[in-house]
């Protein structure tokens, strides 16, 4: 028994962070929405860090890391508010055809010269894919209308609902990060607004929930390597929650922000529609909930202390 | 990461589990609020002593068995799973105990800690005064050294289980004149000293839980401080690091109320509205991310790491759950909330959990000062006005 993210995937996580932090700020993301919402550049960057085959057998060229690293990535995918098509891709596409043993196309992938855009039932649109164009409230987000044979696989559908919650913390810190920055530097009343007890106990409140999300998150990523049964449950667990804690993180920072949070000039916008987009991908919370409730109160998973790590 | 338990784990849970089944009193306590209850906890505490499970995780020489904290962890699973009844010793071995371990002289370790782990010794906390709660700093009662001696003089309030304890320990100013966080020393003193009347206070439930403490020239032996004269802050906020974070509320507590919780969903099921249906997973959800949260924590200080500022969403996390677990099993209740024995002729042992769950926000520093450190000091705004 030991609750400790592996330093490795900590340590690539970190170094991700510092790239996109570098090459992928508010600025980019502005550009992209001017115009043509990818760029090959910010793609190239992506493979040349092993990102797209992070999850790849070191077989075909990858680096095998396991889904609970894969997890970290998703998060600072969703903290830099990325929008290229790497965590579809890389993260649940890629580990799903693995699962299949689909192996043809890995090497490919791994080296960035192949999106793979996996539509399912559960979803009515496929990201980045190819058909009819349908208008996401985040403009950043390229979506297609779902085919009418979309399959249901449930390995998908967990590694999807995983991935995405991992993202939904990701922008959550990232929101909270803005409204902190703000709130240090606005002045009111002859004091940064930081300093009045409305805007810390309303901040402090987005760093509890946070802090209560990341290691069901972690531990939701460990049931699925683990190839544990109640897997399922624990991402619906990490899906459900990831979506309350970014939802309190958007209108918290929305309100700290004031009449600035709701323009088009603040950059949380990108951050809040991504979160609202990822809210009800693979599983919105009302599917999610059923899960957890089917397991929890249906009898199916065993309550009570002792079975923690069940 | 590794979230199996081992071998050796998976017996020592075995091991605890039946020697709680063999010695759990089938009979429920008395509260240990009054007296004859207070008496039937402090007996368990040392029928728990005479199996070795005063405090697992302490050294043999101190009366504990050496364990790590995730056998800690297993043991306070079990412990609250079996329905256990609550620790009299609370304040002995989950703060003043890790106080002593970490600051006192091994003449000190070897005088307190082994009575502490046999329950032979009951502690009472005495940090808040009249004119000091959320702001502890503003303490006013002195401790006047005279030769080897200090004598205090003043008074002390909320002090836990103060009414029926053997000792207290809490902060005092020894420096005349200091102010603040300056000149504070943390003292030990025995309950029934010469000059010091209790009062006890008649808590929310009718009970008198904790009591008012007067000092009157009360003369407390040098070699009752722990670490140096001035040094009292310093020790009081581990203390307080101790309280919030870690160790006085394992997450097993907390799951085995949410279990009874989701069982008694279940029995109501035909009259709860669906959303106090969602309401009740999603707290045994938090219960769960609860025990996530503290085995990543017990990890990390098993690697070396420490817990600091983060004891603080700990625990507004806790103790915000808990009243929301106990408030939720209320309205599952219904009209049958307000009945002190059920209709079944059990105690209704909701109503008191939640009576005692409306005080986990305020003690161990209210959760406004808790969510004014996250603020400060780990989100990083500006302090203004409290200094």
């Amino acid at each position: 028994m030991d609750f400790r993210l592996p330093p490795e995937s900590v340590e690539l996580a970190e170094a991700v962070r510092e790239y996109l932090a570098g090459t992928h700020g508010p600025d980019v993301l502005r550009r992209l929405d001017a115009g043509g919402n990818r760029d090959l550049r910010i793609w190239q960057g992506l493979v040349e860090m092993g990102l797209t085959g992070l999850l790849v057998p070191e077989s075909e060229g990858g680096l095998g890391m396991t889904l609970l690293g894969g997890a970290l990535i998703a998060r600072e995918c969703g903290r830099a508010c990325l929008a290229e098509p790497l965590v579809d891709t890389a993260l649940v596409a890629v580990p799903w055809l693995i699962a299949r043993g689909e192996t043809d196309d890995l090497a490919v992938i791994a080296a960035g010269e192949k999106l793979v855009a996996l539509p399912h039932a559960v979803n009515p649109w496929v990201a980045d894919g190819e058909g009819e164009e349908l208008a996401s409230v985040d403009p950043l987000r390229n979506l297609v209308a779902a085919p009418e044979d979309a399959g249901d696989d449930p390995l998908l559908l967990d590694l999807g609902a995983l991935m995405s919650a991992a993202q939904l913390v990701g922008l959550a810190e990232a929101m909270l990060d803005q409204a902190v920055a703000y709130a240090q530097v606005r002045e009111q009343f002859g004091h940064a607004i930081g300093g009045f007890q409305a805007i810390k106990h309303k901040l402090a409140d987005v760093a509890v929930a946070l802090e209560f999300v990341r290691p069901v998150l972690w531990r939701a990523a460990q049931a699925m390597d683990d190839g544990l049964t109640s897997a399922p449950l624990h991402v619906s667990h990490a899906k459900y929650a990831a979506t309350d804690a970014a939802y309190l993180a958007a209108e918290s920072a929305i309100q700290v922000h004031g009449a600035m949070g709701y323009t088009y000039e603040v950059d949380l916008h990108f951050w809040m529609k991504r979160a609202w987009a990822l809210a009800g991908a693979w599983g919105d919370r009302n599917f999610h909930y059923h899960r957890i409730e089917d397991a929890a109160l249906g009898g199916a998973h065993p309550l009570g202390p002792q079975h923690t790590f069940a | 990461m590794d979230l199996a338990y081992t071998p050796r784990q998976q017996a020592f849970r075995q091991e605890v589990r039946e020697w709680l089944a063999a010695h759990v009193p089938a009979e429920r306590l008395v509260t240990l609020e009054r007296k004859d209850g207070f008496d039937q906890h402090v007996a368990w505490e040392r029928e728990l002593a005479s199996g070795n499970w005063g405090m697992v995780t302490w050294p043999s020489e101190y009366g504990g068995r050496g364990l790590d904290l995730i056998e800690w962890l297993i043991f306070e699973e079990e412990y609250w799973a079996a329905g256990a009844p609550l620790r009299a010793n609370q304040n002995g071995i989950f703060l003043l105990g890790p106080t002593i371990m970490e600051f006192g002289s091994d003449e000190q370790k070897a005088r307190f800690l082994p009575p502490m782990a046999k329950g032979e010794v009951i502690w009472a906390q005495a940090w808040s005064e009249p004119g000091a709660g959320s702001d502890m700093a503003a303490i006013k009662t002195t401790a006047r050294r005279d030769g080897d001696h200090y004598v205090i003089n003043g008074q002390k309030t909320w002090s836990s289980r103060a009414s029926f304890a053997d000792w207290g320990f809490g902060l005092f100013r020894t420096e005349e004149g200091s102010q603040r966080h300056k000149g504070l020393s943390f003292l030990l003193f025995d309950l029934n000293a010469p000059g010091i009347t209790r009062r006890p206070i008649r808590q929310l439930h009718g009970d008198p839980g904790f009591a008012e403490l007067f000092f009157d020239e009360v003369r407390v032996p040098v070699e009752n401080r722990i670490a140096g004269e001035g040094e009292g802050w310093k020790v009081a906020m581990a203390t307080a690091g101790f309280e919030r974070g870690l160790m006085l509320r394992s997450p097993g507590r907390f799951q085995a109320t949410a279990a009874r919780l989701m069982a008694l969903l279940r029995e109501t099921a035909d009259r709860a509205s669906p959303g106090l249906r969602e309401e009740v997973v999603r707290l045994w959800m938090g219960a769960q991310a609860y025990a996530y949260n503290t085995y990543q924590v017990a990890a990390r200080i098993m690697a070396g790491g420490s817990i600091g500022a983060e004891a603080s969403l700990n625990k507004i996390f806790w103790s915000e759950l808990d009243r929301a677990m106990h408030r939720a099993a209320m309205h599952l209740l219904g009209p049958a909330a307000e009945l002190q024995t059920l209709p079944d002729g059990s105690a209704n042992e909701w109503l008191e959990g939640y009576i005692f769950s409306l005080s986990g926000p305020i003690y161990a520093g209210s959760n406004e000062i808790q969510r004014n450190i996250t603020a400060e000091r780990l989100l990083g705004l500006p302090r203004v006005g409290a200094g």
